[in-house]
């Protein structure tokens, strides 16, 4: 166990100093998307300037729940950057060359990139997070505890959509159907939707548990609240192992050992 | 009509090359139905909640249709910034530039052969899920106004994506130009929530600016046809697409001549 995770590490290390190779890049993809999201919020701001409040939803808990999903989507492309293109990395027969090593197939391959702009939406997520008028330290604790979980849970989602490739042939359309319906949820007050959509919204579809919940973590503590976000995330990670493993015994080799940069 | 036939070919080849992945244009052509559902959740409890029938002079029913419009067209617009910016990075723009025929009349007959039957796909998925959430779509009578001016737009789009797409001549990555791009379209363009629901002041910034012309103007006129907004939004358009095409123009033509290529 501490040997995977030494290893994970040094991915990581080593992703991100590959990311850092062209600096001006990075830099510009951190400082684009950390704007692209604050035009994007614009949209709130109007709308709460004109119409004041949505069935209890004010500015302020859109800048939360900005803020936890923004960080949980930035962390996740930061250190499983490749659980956004797995269905193209099965179809294509890429997944030879981490069959080939000694490492947690599923691991080794999700944590094998970082998207560059992630930084820019987890820096993003902290802002905003900030802008709501949460200030004390126990709450920003519960803030990325809260971004941990939801980047947990939004990963293994990512997984078990792409790992459909297994058995569709080349899932990537239905993966990124499933992402923008992920965060399109997410990013809307939860009060909005009852009944049969707010099932979905915490099981088929479990944006709740990138965006809703864990904001009301950060809010204040609840034993609850946690309870609902640990066992989401362990239950979807299980699920998402579990449908990796079982796709991977379809798995038809593509003889592509070759280096994955 | 010689010249025009080798870009007739390209727009066909380019339809067919865009419908042979079929459960991908599907899966794609069903994000409209979900967008067009949370608008809806939102939109109804807004307007329960201001007690009105209308806001800025339009009904539930017109947001909705207006948001339907606007969808199909952010959906269906031609995404050729990216495409256009890695041919510069990694030299095959080289191999485009030696055939015998214009490098932007290429791609704009290859995109629109690319955006019809994404168009049309989204139009009948966002027109149907609208139908069902709001009842049946606006004066027919409109429509072919509206088209027309859905096509202005689309030109428009085209002309500053790929602007952007040339910008990698000059800087490292395009990619941050392009998303912040598309949120003005979302913003000041009128895709999330229609022009006139906001303050007075942004109001009259925000319709004066290209991208009204791109997103607003379309949409408002196919809920609302009337042929005095037909000619106002038509003149902007031409107008904008002016400035645009002469600045795509200009940019390709200095693109080309800091272009360096090594090897064969």
């Amino acid at each position: 166990m501490l040997k995977e995770i030494r290893f994970l590490f040094s991915l990581w290390k080593t992703n991100l100093l590959a990311a850092m190779e062209y600096r001006a890049a990075f830099l510009s993809q951190m400082i684009g998307m950390m704007l692209n999201n604050a035009v994007y919020f614009i949209f709130w701001v109007i709308f709460f300037d004109r119409f004041k409040e949505l069935r209890g939803w004010q500015l302020s808990d859109m800048f939360l729940i900005f803020g936890v999903a923004a960080g949980a989507f930035g962390l996740a492309s930061l250190l499983f950057g490749n659980a956004f293109n797995l269905s193209e990395i099965i179809a294509n027969g890429r997944l030879d060359y981490y069959l080939s090593l000694p490492r947690p197939v599923l691991l080794h391959t999700i944590a094998s990139r970082t998207v560059a702009s992630g930084m820019g939406d987890f820096t993003y997520g902290i802002l905003s997070y900030l802008a709501s008028g949460q200030t004390s330290w126990s709450g920003l604790a519960r803030f990325f505890f809260g971004v941990i979980l939801a980047c947990a849970a939004f990963t293994a989602f990512m997984i078990i959509v792409h790992s459909l490739t297994f058995w569709l042939g080349n899932a990537s359309g239905f993966a990124g159907l499933a992402l923008n319906a992920m965060l399109s949820f997410a990013l809307y007050p939860v009060s909005l939707f009852e009944g049969a959509a707010k099932f979905v919204l915490f099981t088929i579809i479990p944006a709740a548990l990138m965006g809703a919940i864990p904001a009301e973590f950060a809010r204040s503590f609840d034993w609850g609240t946690l309870g609902e976000l640990s066992l989401g995330a362990f239950v979807l990670l299980a699920l998402a192992i579990l449908i990796f493993q079982r796709g991977l015994r379809r798995y038809e080799s593509g003889s592509a050992i070759q280096t994955e940069v | 009509m010689k010249a025009l036939k080798k870009y007739w070919a390209i727009f066909k080849i380019q339809v067919v090359n865009s419908l042979a992945y079929p459960a991908e244009l599907l899966w794609r052509s069903l994000a409209i139905v979900l967008f067009l559902w949370i608008f809806a959740q939102l939109w109804k409890v807004t307007y329960a909640a201001a007690g009105t029938a209308t806001i800025g002079g339009l009904s539930l029913h017109d947001t909705l249709w207006y948001l339907m419009l606007a969808e199909t067209i952010e959906l269906s617009r031609p995404r050729l910034a990216r495409n256009i910016a890695d041919t510069v990075k990694d030299g095959s723009i080289a191999y485009l530039l030696n055939k015998p025929y214009n490098f932007l009349l290429y791609h704009l007959s290859a995109s629109l052969g690319e955006s019809v039957f994404r168009w049309l796909l989204n139009a009948a998925f966002g027109g149907l899920i609208a139908w069902m959430l709001v009842g049946p779509p606006p004066d027919q009578r409109g429509w072919p106004l509206a088209l027309i001016a859905i096509l202005g737009a689309w030109l428009l789009n085209f002309c500053t994506s790929a602007t952007i797409g040339l910008a990698a001549f000059v800087a490292e990555e395009v990619a941050p130009f392009e998303w912040i791009y598309q949120k003005f379209i979302f913003i000041l363009g009128g895709m999330l929530i229609p022009l006139d629901f906001y303050p007075k002041g942004l109001q009259s910034i925000a319709k004066a600016l290209p991208f009204a012309y791109m997103m607003y103007g379309p949409a408002r006129l196919f809920v609302t046809p009337d042929l005095g907004r037909f000619a106002a939004l038509l003149a902007g358009q031409l107008a904008w697409l002016a400035f645009f095409g002469g600045l795509l123009s200009l940019a390709f033509a200095r693109g080309a001549r800091r272009l360096a290529i090594n090897g064969g």
